[in-house]
């Protein structure tokens, strides 16, 4: 039975007192919706703790766009810390939403962003906390909609029998109709059941109950799911996408926290999508085609978004700010716009060549911290298995250009593990690293007060899904561990300072992102035995999370590891990002060989299918260089 | 963009004026409601996006992080509600001070108000060293809490000269002789209600931690619930009291009688 919506802060009022950064509780941030008269209710839930759930972006679209409608109301619910939860549980507090401190029980919808894999035991913490069935089968007829989407969603398996719906693609347009769908069923007196039936067709809309897995001959150990008997949801959910994407707000952040929180800017995201094409990464694939903002609105909305918010930082965010075509003129209005007022521009990611140091030098102004580039492998040869298309002497003059306009301390992110990667590779990081060193002392000079330094930061691949390397295993932790040493040997020079990803969760993440829906028994039970806020290096309890797989007759490493026949069903076969499967495999075929593909937004399409499967296009304001 | 530029740019370095010279508006404001458990660090945060939001004309500190140049009272215990904290903005040009105000109050979460704005002289030492005393209201309920037990403990915790308590991991000690200026308990309706006076001197006198210590020293429990609230903030000089606002001589900017 659905929990009675009131408003219940003086219930948590006198725990404030008793926990750590009570901020994270208080809500009425200048710029939220007070207002949240319904009558249709959704609460955004970003299952981490405030600071770090505030900042996303993917919650600021949907909650402006509900909010937006006649008639509906969509607040904000993040993960309490362990001491809020610990005293909550105590008093016999159910979770509250942050604007109306309205039960989370009591919400006619719930829905989740999938940051990253790691936040699947978070997801079921949160709804124990609520007081909601954490199984879509065992809610009872008028207990809330759970939703999801977001990044992760595109392996939701392990977290399929959670929810009542997933949200494939952008939200902006199918969160309103999703919600629209969702009241008026209810307003029918329509069940359950066909309340999740009618949301099955709602387009880009995933229902896990309408779908069973099977585990046949043609797929993985972990089967692929299909329409269950009788059922009209259909074989392949294709994901949602906003073509005109300037139609959209340009600042999505309205709500100013008090508090300080991951990323403290202002965020206005430029462009959508990215084709550059890298064969590891999920959202280059997954967030085609590529659709950017037209500078005069970046401009006028970012200026605007600053005034109103009184930020005095402002992120151009985006997959590769600086692949925008009219990024110069953006960098270079913004910086006469806002001269003088002690705002800093920032943009999060450098393209690997001189033009990438040019527009961080116009962000920059007169400051230089650090910069960061990431060449992703140490070997030319391995960068292309990759496809990501810069050469040495792109980074060397990329280096050279950085040190020359007064940059000391240069980062560098790689990664390990990546497919057909052998020694010789791991070396290249340590070579390249000290190349790198070696250049900025050409320039700056070699005594002690110069200040050069390289570090780098060395991360796992985890092969994700509808990516090239989705049929890949990842590299054993035991193998992780020798080439990180391998490296560290390497390494001689005390300038050059070396960190890496904890191979323990790497192997955790990628496990949630292999597992078909049979690994929601992995999740639930990691859960039971105290396992959430994986993604905090403080919390992380890979003990548990053994004992969990043992307990459910898995072995991490195995499940990790395991690569998929390039011909098999795979988990995550019925949704699509309209990235087509033979494109991958196409992909996959020229990554063994090292053969590169280039990025359609500089030549011609290269058949990743997505403009065909979606009916469009790429949106390129100017001619990019 | 629309609104007035807030820093002089094209002027020389040398013609800009040194910070001392620039207008220095102080700002009483209120922090109350839930807002209390704000901490400082995020307090300062907010007031400096309340002031970019009104448009005031701020000036903008020369350091890598380019802040706005404002100075705080002493940090509020978090938790603590005050109906008298202050702030001193340094403007790039003067503005009327009550309009100031009203763009303020436009700009501000009510629960952080400000309640009143005036020019002080430019050369006044900084803000939180200069109020260096404050007047808290508490209200306290627990297990056998009465003012007279109360105030016996804080007798008790006076004469001892020193308080130590630990912050966190770390441990601080409070010279109680020179921080506790006076004390008055009193029973009242739903606990034991008190004034306590505390000046700013070495580490500062926390109400509660005066109140934990004085309920140790009689053998009391914590309390069960307590409210805390600084009701005036002021500057001592030769004995007297100094408003926040003054007044002051208009030729050295020192504070009048």
């Amino acid at each position: 039975m659905r929990a009675r919506r009131e408003n219940l802060f003086h219930l948590l009022e006198p725990l404030l007192g008793r926990v750590e950064h009570p901020a994270r509780y208080l809500d009425h941030e200048w710029g939220a919706v007070q207002d949240q008269e319904g009558p249709f209710h959704l609460c955004m839930v970003y299952a981490d703790v405030y600071e770090v759930g505030q900042p996303n972006l993917g919650v600021a679209i949907l909650y402006n766009q509900v909010n937006a409608q006649e008639g509906m109301s969509c607040e904000r619910c993040y993960l309490p810390w362990k001491d809020m939860a610990s005293l909550m549980r105590e008093s016999g507090v159910p979770l509250l939403s942050l604007e109306g401190a309205a039960p989370l029980a009591s919400f006619d919808a719930v829905g989740f962003t999938l940051a990253h894999e790691l936040i699947a035991t978070n997801v079921l913490e949160t709804l124990d906390l609520a007081g909601i069935a954490l199984t879509s089968a065992e809610r009872d007829e008028d207990d809330p909609i759970v939703l999801a989407g977001g990044p992760s969603a595109w392996n939701c398996e392990p977290l399929a029998p959670v929810f009542d719906a997933v949200l494939l693609g952008d939200g902006e347009e199918s969160i309103v109709e999703v919600c629209a769908c969702i009241r008026d069923a209810r307003a029918e007196g329509v069940p359950r059941a066909e309340l999740l039936r009618r949301l099955a067709a709602v387009p880009g809309t995933y229902v896990p109950s309408l779908y069973e897995a099977r585990v046949d001959e043609g797929s993985t150990r972990w089967g692929y799911a299909v329409p269950r008997p009788g059922e009209t949801a259909p074989e392949v959910v294709r994901k949602r996408c906003v073509n005109d994407f300037a139609a959209t707000d340009a600042v999505a952040q309205r709500i100013v926290p008090y508090m300080g929180i991951v990323q403290d800017r202002l965020s206005l995201e430029v462009l959508r999508g990215c084709a550059r094409g890298c064969r590891f990464c999920q959202a280059g694939m997954t967030y085609r085609p590529v659709r950017e903002r037209p500078a005069d609105q970046v401009v006028s909305g970012g200026v605007e978004g600053l005034l109103a918010s009184g930020h005095n930082e402002i992120s151009l965010t985006s997959l590769s700010t600086t692949d925008h075509s009219q990024c110069e003129e953006i960098l270079r209005r913004m910086n006469v716009e806002l001269e003088g007022r002690g705002i800093r521009v920032s943009i999060p990611s450098q393209r690997l060549d001189s033009f990438g140091v040019d527009m961080a030098a116009a962000v920059a102004g007169g400051k230089r911290g650090g910069l960061t580039f990431a060449p992703e492998a140490g070997s030319q040869r391995l960068r292309d298995v990759i496809n990501k298309n810069v050469t040495e002497e792109d980074l060397e003059s990329a280096a050279r250009n950085a040190f020359e306009a007064g940059w000391r301390r240069m980062k560098l992110y790689f990664m390990m593990g990546l497919p057909t990667e052998t020694d010789e590779d791991v070396v290249g990081i340590a070579r390249m690293a000290e190349r790198v060193l070696e250049i900025g002392r050409e320039v700056v000079g070699r005594g002690p007060k110069s200040g050069v330094s390289v570090s780098i930061s060395v991360a796992v691949l985890v092969p994700k899904a509808f990516t090239p390397f989705q049929w890949c295993g990842q590299l054993g932790p035991d193998e992780v561990r020798r080439r990180q040493q391998l490296l560290l040997h390497e390494i001689r020079d005390r300038a050059i300072r070396v960190s890496y990803h904890d191979a323990d969760v790497s192997l955790v993440e990628g496990a949630l992102s292999k597992m078909g829906r049979a690994g929601f028994a992995l999740v639930r039970r990691a859960w039971e035995l105290g396992c959430s806020f994986d993604a905090w290096t403080s919390e992380f309890r890979f003990d548990l999370w053994v004992r969990a797989a043992r307990e459910c007759g898995l072995d991490l490493a195995d499940v990790a590891c395991e690569e998929f026949p390039l011909s098999a069903r795979l988990p995550w076969d019925h949704t699509s990002p309209g990235v087509s499967k033979g494109f991958l495999q196409r992909e996959w075929l020229r990554a063994v060989e090292g053969v590169t593909t280039p990025d359609c937004t500089r030549t011609s399409c290269t058949g990743c299918g997505v403009c065909p499967a979606l009916g469009v296009h790429n949106v390129i304001q100017g001619v990019r260089s | 963009m629309s609104g007035s530029r807030p820093q002089p740019t094209d002027a020389r370095p040398q013609d800009l004026p040194v910070k001392a010279e620039l207008p220095r508006l102080r700002v009483e404001y209120v922090k109350d409601s839930r807002l209390a458990f704000l901490g400082h660090l995020d307090l300062i945060a907010t007031v400096e996006r309340c002031i970019r939001r009104a448009r005031l004309p701020f000036s903008v500190g020369n350091g890598f992080a380019r802040r706005v140049r404002i100075q705080f009272t002493s940090a509020l215990p978090v938790g603590a509600s005050s109906s008298c904290e202050y702030f001193d903005l340094r403007l790039t040009e003067p503005v009327d001070a009550q309009e100031a105000l009203c763009a303020l109050r436009a700009a501000t979460p009510a629960a952080l108000r400000p309640v009143r704005a005036a020019y002080v002289p430019g050369r006044l030492p900084a803000l939180e060293a200069w109020l260096d005393r404050s007047s808290w209201e508490l209200l306290a309920q627990g297990a056998g809490f009465d003012a007279a037990r109360i105030a016996r403990g804080v007798e008790l915790v006076r004469e001892r000269g020193e308080l130590t308590y630990l912050r966190g991991e770390k441990e601080k000690r409070v010279d109680v002789a020179s921080t506790l200026v006076g004390f008055e308990a009193r029973d009242a309706e739903g606990g034991v209600a008190l004034s306590v006076e505390t000046r700013l001197a070495g580490c500062a006198l926390r109400p509660q931690v005066l109140l934990d210590a004085a309920a140790d020293a009689v053998g009391l429990p914590r309390a069960a619930a307590l409210r805390v609230r600084r009701v005036r903030q002021g500057h001592e000089e030769s004995g007297r009291l100094v408003e926040p606002f003054g007044p002051f001589c208009e030729k050295d900017g020192t504070p009048l009688s």
